[in-house]
């Protein structure tokens, strides 16, 4: 199964995240996800970046309104749009989830 | 092209994944896609016509209805609605009411689907 994973806050939704399998997944980070992709804690990256084999995605919408450009932004991080997002749906995952 | 359905299930007013929905809406048609949206919880704030636009205040009611006039099917569940007061005569032009089986069928039928949650 290719899964989507939307990630929208910034609140620790590890347990639930690092149950989902997939054979391929990507990670959408949306709203007050974003800060997963900008944000080190004790200089370290947010654990939901350590999901192996995993593809990492953040909403420039929503970085910009939170006062982030894609200079902060993580490497293993990719800054999209709104329309990647539909691309990313309709062409390369077919599931979705919604944490 | 294919066809997107989308659940909402936001919190409060101004919730932020009801934004996100209108402007994921508004880029797949752009893209061509057909899109459903499905407003359940207090998503169904969009089922009162007659809204204003502040500043600084979340407003999805314009691109609400460019977006119905482009033919996104918008559809508010009738039960949240009429717990909330908004009736029948209440709702914009082109949107629908209905029961839960509404949702459920398109999500059957749709070629992806993504259910929005609260925050």
């Amino acid at each position: 199964m290719k899964l989507a994973v939307f990630l929208s806050d910034w609140r620790r939704t590890e347990d639930s995240f690092e149950r989902l399998k997939a054979d391929k997944m990507g990670v959408v980070l949306v709203g007050n996800g974003i800060y997963h992709a900008v944000v080190k804690e004790n200089g370290k990256d947010s654990p939901v970046l350590s999901k192996a084999g995993a593809s990492y995605y953040v909403l420039a919408d929503d970085l910009e309104i939170r006062g982030y450009t894609a200079a902060n932004v993580n490497s293993k991080v990719k800054v999209i749009s709104y329309g990647d997002i539909v691309d990313l749906i309709m062409n390369d995952y077919e599931k979705t989830a919604w944490l | 092209m294919g066809e997107l359905t989308l659940g909402v299930f936001p919190s409060l007013v101004g919730s932020m994944s009801l934004d996100f929905s209108f402007r994921l809406a508004e880029a797949a048609i752009a893209k061509g896609h057909k899109v459903n949206m499905w407003l359940s919880g207090n998503a169904v704030m969009m089922a009162k016509k007659g809204q204003k636009a502040f500043k600084d205040y979340s407003y999805n009611d314009k691109l609400m209805k460019e977006l119905i006039a482009k033919g996104m099917e918008i559809t508010a569940c009738e039960a949240c609605a009429e717990a909330r007061g908004y009736h029948k005569e209440d709702a914009p032009e082109g949107m629908k009411r209905a029961s839960m089986d509404w949702y459920l069928a398109k999500t059957v039928k749709t070629d992806r689907l993504l259910h929005i949650g609260g925050e």
